[in-house]
């Protein structure tokens, strides 16, 4: 008997009000989704409806480019990535409104205390039935110092370490209690057994934390951990600790390049392949024919300004005003960045290779955030898809959208039934939890015997 | 009209009453199984209370000791619990009309963060959440936030007027019509309409905006509890709602009164606080029936674990040296709740009550008032504090769940509706309107 073909993972990446810089002006879209939770429940639900693995929420805390407009830039008035609904306290509500989708919010180990994080996480376990995963960041964008007190952003290396050591933290004291430490009995007065309530005492460089956590053991073990670094450290840390990685590839061959490295990095953690889903981000632009679908794209580039999409991408210029150079000129050097390195590479990689000028690099920057644009009817999108999955550059992909909710119903009514037609995306959910969805296992309790 | 009580239910699960838990009839689960809080907050909005009410503790109570040895209690019922904050943001999404106030603390948290998940859960709810601003009363949370000892109280205390100040700053980020989300043009918001805090302080250097537009009742409900000097100085000047415990009539007619000045005196209005001791209602049909009931709860009491938390208010003087059965002795100021400690001092005094009496005092509702009666006991009883000007309502206390809020949501409800002293309906959608509190102008609206 054949063995079934490998399923892909989805993920939808609901960065509202749009991926594209001007996706949000679009005749169709809705740019209150930023802050109307009732959108959010439509969106949710229709992923759901569509069996993803897990809608996600990207975050930052601050307003992006605040700093810059603390300096008095009133131009950036036309940035819609302003204000937003904490992804944390988002998805705890999204879990009231659905059933079997994994909800994944990112919370940075920068600006947070482990055991608030580890305590938050695991409540918003419970309340969902076992579907939460833990995005764990660092923070990269330099305008969330200003709201801790940092007049300069926190250095590469420190974060990380901070990091590091935060997972530690978290995943210990999730491990506090055991699965069958409460006993209720009303007899005898005992709450719970005593033998099963453990305590972390972590003295770290970073943090002292005690423990133990206030929280009774997951649902399905622990949350699951995401991350999204692409440095040296980071692909070492997800090789460690992540359940789910996502990444920023364009390219078929550096996408299987970065696959086969993290994979081969877990065997040194005593971890299988498999317990790491790969899941690059992909911006569908769907169209009836290709043509149709380029004609959209096009549409989209033509409500982007040139001078919006370079204050863009002076985000990953290392510091440097890009106002200065000529627009039909090459991409300067760049400076080293102290916030997102792999990104900035990346841009660098692609502008180099394909001899664009500073115009065509800032407005695809502003196009893509960095991902992966797909322009193409539904089957032409589910070929790349499926390549990816075969040839080993992904198991799965994050969905990232230009503006809502559009080119989410469409991929959802369109690119899903075409997955699953070739049978490799479900057409109902495994289980209950994000784990089961995942194809993961559930973690032992590390003090349990 | 005539005027009219507040209810706030505290959902303090599995119970206030140290051995509640042990009630034949109480679900322990009630502490992390989700649905029974959806269950349990619909019951209350049945009922039109005013808000549920969640506490907060950044520990399992008495860890500090367990780790230096002391020996497991595990008779205890509150060991752990949904994050509360978190929980608040899931009943937004299955509740309409009740308000939803959670604890946050001061001393472990930063600003900005609670500044956004409160205003977040504003926008979700459609304007009912509220913050209980504290600061951490317990030790135990120290040992996780990296420090040896707790922090002292006044420090606490000038940290979190601090914070407030940076919370409700950040707050007022944005003016409600400053989005303009424009397709024609690209502008996105009205820049005049975006205000930086640029705090600089001892505690924190903020510069905010806030990433959350204005919410939609200005800002969440700010409530708050402490009741030593400065706890009541900072809840006059910032405080819509006041968390309380007050015994009798005359010192709750004290209290507000002083409150209420000193409110006067920050320009607010008497009105603009809602103040609601806290009251834990044992209802049965009949006054004896009610009898039974409280004397079948003490009956499931654990002495050595109300000794703990008695323990807990003396501070550096080990209560169990002493006959159990004897005086309370002196006791020497305590870093944890100033208030509390002063309240049972004179109520041992008062009655001439044994350290075991205090103790069990203390296990049966944590100092709060205890009233077992019937319906019509409890309604006078109720009637009573609101005409005399002791409280615009209470805190309702429960010593398991959830029977205890059932009882009174069905019995005690009906009885105030029928005097006439307690809503029907909800004034409105927010929690503001339904506290009858004004709505803030932003700062930097002129």
């Amino acid at each position: 008997m054949s063995k079934p073909p490998r399923q892909l993972k989805l993920g939808a990446f609901f960065s509202t009000p749009g991926n594209h810089l001007a996706g949000w002006r679009h005749p169709d879209a809705v740019p209150e989704v930023d802050m109307d939770f009732r959108e959010y429940v439509r969106l949710a639900q229709t992923a759901e409806r569509g069996c993803f693995d897990m809608i996600f929420f990207q975050d930052t805390v601050a307003v992006a480019g605040s700093r810059a407009m603390a300096r008095g830039q009133r131009n950036l008035a036309r940035l819609n990535r302003i204000v937003k609904l904490e992804p944390t306290a988002l998805i705890t509500a999204l879990s009231t409104v659905t059933t079997h989708i994994g909800l994944v919010a990112t919370a940075t180990a920068t600006f947070n205390e482990p055991y608030n994080i580890a305590r938050r996480f695991l409540s918003m376990d419970h309340i969902s039935g076992g579907r939460i995963g833990w995005n764990l960041v660092t923070s990269q964008i330099e305008d969330e110092g200003g709201n801790f007190g940092f007049d300069d952003h926190v250095d590469h290396a420190l974060r990380y370490e901070r990091a590091i050591e935060f997972y530690e933290v978290v995943a210990g004291l999730w491990d506090s209690w055991e699965d069958d430490a409460f006993l209720h009995d009303k007899a005898t007065g005992i709450y719970y057994d005593t033998d099963k309530l453990h305590f972390l005492r972590h003295k770290g460089r970073f943090f002292d934390v005690r423990g133990p956590l206030n929280v009774s053991r997951s649902p399905q073990g622990r949350p699951v951990v995401a991350q999204a670094g692409s440095s040296e450290t980071g692909r070492e840390l997800a090789a460690r600790t992540a359940d789910v990685v996502f990444t920023a590839q364009t390219e078929l061959a550096d996408a299987r390049d970065f696959y086969a490295d993290v994979k081969g990095r877990t065997a040194r953690y005593g971890r299988s392949p498999d317990a790491v889903k790969i899941m690059p981000g992909i911006t569908p632009v769907i169209g009836r024919t290709q043509s149709e679908a380029r004609e959209k794209y096009d549409f989209l580039q033509s409500m982007l300004p040139d001078d919006l999409a370079l204050e863009a991408l002076t985000r990953l210029s290392g510091g440097l005003d890009l106002r200065q150079f000529p627009l039909d000129g090459p991409l300067p050097d760049l400076p080293p960045t102290n916030s997102a390195k792999a990104r900035q590479q990346l841009l660098i990689d692609l502008a180099r290779r394909e001899n664009l000028t500073l115009r065509q690099v800032a407005r695809h920057a502003s196009a893509a955030n960095g991902h992966r644009v797909l322009v193409g009817t539904a089957e032409w999108i589910a070929d790349e898809m499926q390549e990816w999955l075969v040839k080993d550059a992904a198991d799965g992909f994050n969905i990232i959208c230009n503006y809502y909710p559009g080119p989410f119903d469409d991929f959802t009514n369109l690119v899903v039934p075409e997955l699953q037609r070739r049978g490799i995306f479900r057409t109902r959910y495994e289980g209950k939890t994000l784990r089961d969805s995942l194809g993961l296992e559930v973690p032992r309790n590390r003090y349990a015997r | 009209m005539k005027p009219q009580l507040h209810f706030g239910a505290f959902l303090y699960t599995p119970g206030t009453h140290s051995a509640g838990w042990r009630h034949p009839d109480a679900e322990p689960r009630t502490d992390m199984h989700f649905p029974y809080y959806v269950e349990m907050t619909r019951t209350a909005e049945r009922g039109k209370l005013d808000t549920i009410f969640l506490q907060d503790t950044a520990a399992i109570g008495g860890s500090g000791g367990l780790d230096g040895g002391s020996p497991y209690r595990p008779s205890q019922g509150r060991q752990v619990h949904l994050e509360p904050v978190s929980l608040i943001a899931a009943l937004a999404a299955v509740t309409s009309h009740i308000g939803l106030i959670s604890t946050a603390t001061t001393t472990y948290n930063e600003p900005y963060n609670i500044a956004r998940r409160f205003a977040t859960i504003d926008h979700i709810s459609g304007g009912r959440a509220g913050w209980n601003l504290v600061t951490s009363q317990v030790e135990d949370e120290a040992g996780n936030f990296g420090l040896d000892r707790h922090v002292d109280h006044a420090k606490r205390y000038a940290r979190a007027i601090e914070f407030y100040d940076v919370v409700a700053g950040l707050w007022d980020s944005w003016e409600a019509d400053a989005f303009l989300r424009d397709k024609a043009s690209g502008i996105w918001f009205d820049f005049d309409k975006m205000h930086f805090l640029h705090h600089r302080g001892e505690h924190f250097s903020v510069r905010g905006p806030l990433n959350v537009s204005r919410t939609p009742q200005g800002r969440p409900v700010v409530a708050q509890a402490g009741s030593s000097d400065i706890g009541r100085d900072l809840a006059a000047r910032s405080a819509d709602l006041v968390f309380t415990a007050q015994v009798t009539v005359a010192e709750g007619r004290s209290f507000s009164t002083d409150l209420r000045d000193r409110a006067e005196r920050y320009g607010r209005g008497r009105d603009d606080i809602k103040i609601l001791p806290g009251l834990m209602p044992i209802v049965g049909r009949t006054d004896a029936e009610a009898r039974e009931r409280f004397e079948q709860l003490q009956g499931l009491i654990d002495d050595s674990l109300a000794m703990r938390a008695l323990a807990r208010l003396t501070g550096e003087l080990d209560i169990t040296q002493f006959p159990i059965d004897g005086p309370l002795p002196p006791l020497p100021p305590s870093n944890a709740a100033k208030a509390r400690q002063q309240l049972i001092v004179e109520l041992a005094r008062k009655e001439n009550l044994t350290i075991r009496q205090v103790a069990r005092y203390l296990g049966t509702a944590q100092g709060h008032r205890v009233l077992h009666g019937s319906a019509k006991t409890i309604a006078d009883s109720m009637e009573e504090w609101l005409i005399a000007g002791a409280c615009d309502g209470f805190n309702l206390l429960f010593p398991w769940f959830p029977g205890p809020l059932n009882d009174f949501v069905d019995l005690v409800v009906p009885e105030l509706q029928r005097r006439g002293i307690f809503r029907t309906e909800y004034e409105g959608r927010t929690l503001r309107e339904n506290l009858g509190v004004p709505v803030p102008v932003n700062r930097y609206v002129t």
